[in-house]
């Protein structure tokens, strides 16, 4: 096990590696650059400016000097933001995508389990079928739909949560719940609709017939038997799913105005704003690793029948 | 040695024909028992006929603006002038009671007062409209001069304006009336010098011109380093490159439309003797035949007759018909992604699966590295640098989405790899190509169907987020996605803008999703509802 942790590990090198070396040459090989305004520049200036930036130089002069930075943990200046280099900006708005992305998740799991177990405990009732046509709902709805919706009807008709902010008012904590349930919905779906479909079949297996016929109680087959075996769907599907948490930020983050990781990843995108991208690209890119990474690591606890060599 | 096909009749012991089921034919029976999945399908099928034949709708143009009909809501019974006028008198009478001439009760003022603080502006129209509209009829309130103006302006605007529309120009080449949408360039061209006046080779150079200044302007927008000379160069190569045929039709498009500019203003002036003097019912549909030889025919319509079923938008187009042709690119961009992500990930995996060893190695190793690419993020950097057109959308779309067909492709190959028609294929010396598309892929094609059939919601799904960003399709075009987030930031003022192609998106993700669970719950009853 040890040794699988390692290996994948050191696996993580090249991938990372390309993501960096990808995104670092998609955003230069387009045209336009980070000082072309509305109004061009002065050549004499613009060539300072540049050469400021090291933006003189060779590309792969560039692209080494890059790396060597971002290996040092420096993630460079912002082109835009002046004043301000890569690091602090995120610092400042990463935590608060991680505390949505957290959260929401969070959301996500406790529901679409629960719900999950107890819509195929109780089949074919209406404990089965709310759970489950609310679930067939969030599969449907785009997040950017859903978010303006909770907020037309929570915010504008009923009033009961602020509009947008993020901790900014007296109630920091109202603020957080649309944003957070915006968010989880389409992971609830998910999650609840694949945590009945495989705990039905476990339930039909033939260790909880035996567990049964031995005159266990119906709350320990289902909680520690089942359980068990059931949730391997779904721990696999975490993966998948942060990565989908993180790009759905992105549209929570702009339409309930939370400060986050997103807006600078939108935005710089248009400004071409170099290191800002790569910058954003590459931790959202290690979130994802490392995630992957946990999933397969609990998934190897959880299920002995796999072994990796 | 030929083989000749033998048709043999099974027979059970009561000499009744046993027909063999197919997978197909047991999918089929099984869906259709599928009642929600039935449903989905016939949505699905009903988007797309309107999808496809659109054009054939009795719609108004998608990209016809009618300034004066901005942010009109959807109404079924009242014409657009109706409700401009409507809501010009609503900000009227707010304006009055603002000035205290429109008396309310206190509470209501009150209420009008909190309506304002929490800005809900379309209760506070509501209310003083209704207020209004009672007090102007019992005589306890009347207009200021200034006023009246105002609304006499709007009424006699209903009455009067016109929007004409030209349905084809055709003029008499060689003694035949040719439409002008036929003609060659240089007719086109000698026809147009001859309306203006002008000899062919002048109204040609200012072809050129009109053309290269529009490729000057593309340029500049691409790249705002190029000034000056550079500018001129690149443009000069760019007109070298596109070539006569390129040339001409962009030119030809340019003069189709200073003819039939023409051709409206040669007939305006009959139009409007025919308007004033009565003799015409609007809308009008009319052949006109001008003095200088052009045959027009045309349409005149009462411009704030039409009726908004859903709305207008802030420029003032049709929401019906942006939906309308919306759901045209949104499906279009589903399918199409679909089929090309299915495309490459057949190649990839048949081969990785077929061959084997080092190949195999490589190319899932490659998937596996793009697998943890954040790759909506790439998507978007894609969108952002290299420029927003549906083009670089498809492109940007396919490339990421082939892997989970490719990893799905290359089981299949690997289990039928083994299988005996195979081996007998390849005992007979067929090629690896051969064997590859002729035989295996036909026989998990059913899986990937299924696959892709799921799939198709979640493309419409990425497209829209991309157009929601502002990173996808780009006006004129629309596509659910950029309807919704243009409306994002008015739903306070204007909800039905949001409201209407949120549902008509989410109708149609609901049926398709159902209709994909329903055909892989046919084809593969063993997993149920599986993701």
């Amino acid at each position: 096990m040890t040794k699988y942790i390692i290996k994948r590990l050191v696996g993580m090198i090249p991938t990372l590696f390309i993501i960096v070396t990808l995104s670092f040459f998609i955003v230069r090989i387009a045209p336009g650059g980070p000082f072309d305004g509305e109004r061009a520049l002065p050549e004499a200036v613009k060539r300072n400016i540049e050469a400021k930036y090291h933006m003189d130089e060779p590309l792969i002069v560039q692209y080494g000097r890059y790396m060597f930075d971002v290996i040092r943990g420096d993630l460079g200046p912002s082109y835009k933001y002046k004043d301000y280099d890569v690091n602090t900006l995120i610092a400042v708005s990463l935590p608060n995508s991680i505390i949505l992305g957290c959260m929401a998740m969070g959301v996500a799991l406790i529901f679409g389990i629960s719900l999950g177990v107890l819509a195929a405990v109780r089949q074919n009732t209406l404990l089965d079928y709310i759970p489950m046509s609310l679930a067939a709902l969030g599969l449907s709805i785009p997040l950017f739909v859903f978010a303006p919706f909770l907020q037309q009807v929570f915010c504008m008709t009923l009033g009961w949560f602020p509009t947008t902010g993020w901790f900014m008012n007296d109630a920091p904590l109202r603020t957080m719940v649309l944003p957070t349930v915006a968010l989880s919905f389409a992971y609830y779906a998910d999650i609840a609709r694949l945590t009945r479909s495989s705990m039905v079949e476990t339930l039909r297996s033939d260790y909880i017939r035996t567990a049964r016929a031995k005159g266990m109680k119906n709350s320990t087959i289902v909680f520690k038997h089942a359980m068990k075996g059931a949730m391997l769907p779904v721990v696999s599907y975490l993966g998948p799913a942060f990565a989908g948490i993180l790009t759905g930020s992105i549209v929570v983050e702009q339409v309930f105005l939370v400060p986050g990781l997103g807006k600078f990843f939108v935005q710089s995108s248009f400004n071409r704003d170099y290191t800002l991208i790569v910058g954003v690209v590459i931790v959202y890119s290690v979130i994802l690793i490392v995630m992957n990474f946990i999933v397969d690591i609990v998934y190897a606890y959880l299920d002995p029948r796999i072994s990796y060599k | 040695m030929a083989l000749t096909k033998k048709k043999e009749i099974t027979t059970n012991e009561f000499d009744q024909t046993i027909v063999g089921t197919s997978l197909t034919k047991e999918a089929w029976k099984r869906l259709k028992k599928n009642r929600m999945a039935v449903i989905g399908g016939v949505i699905v099928i009903i988007y797309s006929l309107v999808a496809i034949f659109a054009d054939l709708l009795p719609l108004y143009p998608y990209d016809q603006a009618i300034t004066s009909h901005r942010n009109l809501r959807p109404s079924l019974t009242k014409t657009a002038g109706e409700l401009m006028l409507e809501q010009e008198m609503k900000n009227l009478f707010f304006q009055a009671w603002r000035q205290g001439r429109l008396v309310l009760t206190e509470e209501e003022d009150a209420q009008i007062e909190a309506w304002v603080a929490a800005s809900k502006t379309n209760n506070v129209w509501d209310l003083v409209y209704e207020r209004g509209t009672q007090a102007l009829e019992n005589g306890s309130f009347e207009w200021s001069a200034s006023e009246q103006r105002r609304i006499d302006n709007i009424l006699e605007d209903i009455e009067t304006e016109t929007l004409i529309t030209i349905n084809s120009v055709s003029a008499p080449v060689d003694g035949q009336m040719v439409n002008i949408e036929d003609m060659d360039y240089e007719t086109l061209i000698t026809l147009y010098a001859s309306l203006i006046g002008s000899d062919y080779e002048s109204v040609n150079q200012s072809m050129y011109n009109e053309v290269s200044a529009t490729v000057t302007n593309e340029l500049r927008a691409n790249d705002s380093s190029l000034t000056g000379e550079d500018l001129t160069a690149a443009v000069e190569m760019e007109m070298d490159a596109m070539g006569e045929d390129a040339f001409q039709s962009r030119a030809i498009q340019n003069v189709i439309g200073y003819i039939e500019q023409l051709a409206e203003r040669g007939a305006s002036s009959d139009i409007n003797t025919m308007i004033t003097s009565g003799g015409a019912q609007l809308p009008y549909r009319g052949v006109f035949d001008l003095s200088n030889g052009l045959h027009v025919e045309l349409e005149v319509s009462r411009m704030h007759d039409r009726r908004y079923i859903c709305g207008t938008d802030y420029l003032g187009r049709d929401l019906l018909s942006r939906i309308i042709y919306g759901s045209q690119i949104s499906i279009a961009i589903g399918l199409v992604g679909t089929i090309t992500s299915i495309f490459i990930g057949i190649l990839v995996g048949a081969l990785a699966g077929y061959l084997g060893g080092k190949v195999d190695y490589y190319l899932m190793r490659f998937v596996d590295i793009m697998y943890g690419l954040p790759y909506m993020l790439l998507v978007i950097i894609c969108m952002a640098i290299f420029g927003r057109n549906i083009i670089n959308l498809f492109f940007a779309l396919a490339l990421v989405s082939w892997l989970t067909i490719a990893r799905m492709v290359r089981g299949q190959i690997m289990s039928l790899k083994n299988q005996e028609y195979v081996e007998a294929a390849r005992s007979m010396g067929v090629g690896t190509m051969s064997i590859i598309f002729r035989h295996m892929i036909p026989n998990s094609l059913s899986v990937i169907i299924v696959y892709s059939t799921i799939r198709i919601p979640a493309f419409i799904m990425q497209e829209s987020f991309l157009s929601f960003l502002g990173l996808g399709v780009q006006a004129p075009y629309a596509s659910w996605g950029s309807l919704i987030g243009d409306a994002v930031s008015s739903m306070a003022l204007y909800p039905y803008k949001l409201i209407i192609p949120s549902i008509v998106m989410v109708i149609f993700l609901f049926s398709m999703n159902f209709l994909g669970d329903g055909l892989r719950d046919a084809f593969d009853p063993q997993s149920k509802n599986q993701l």
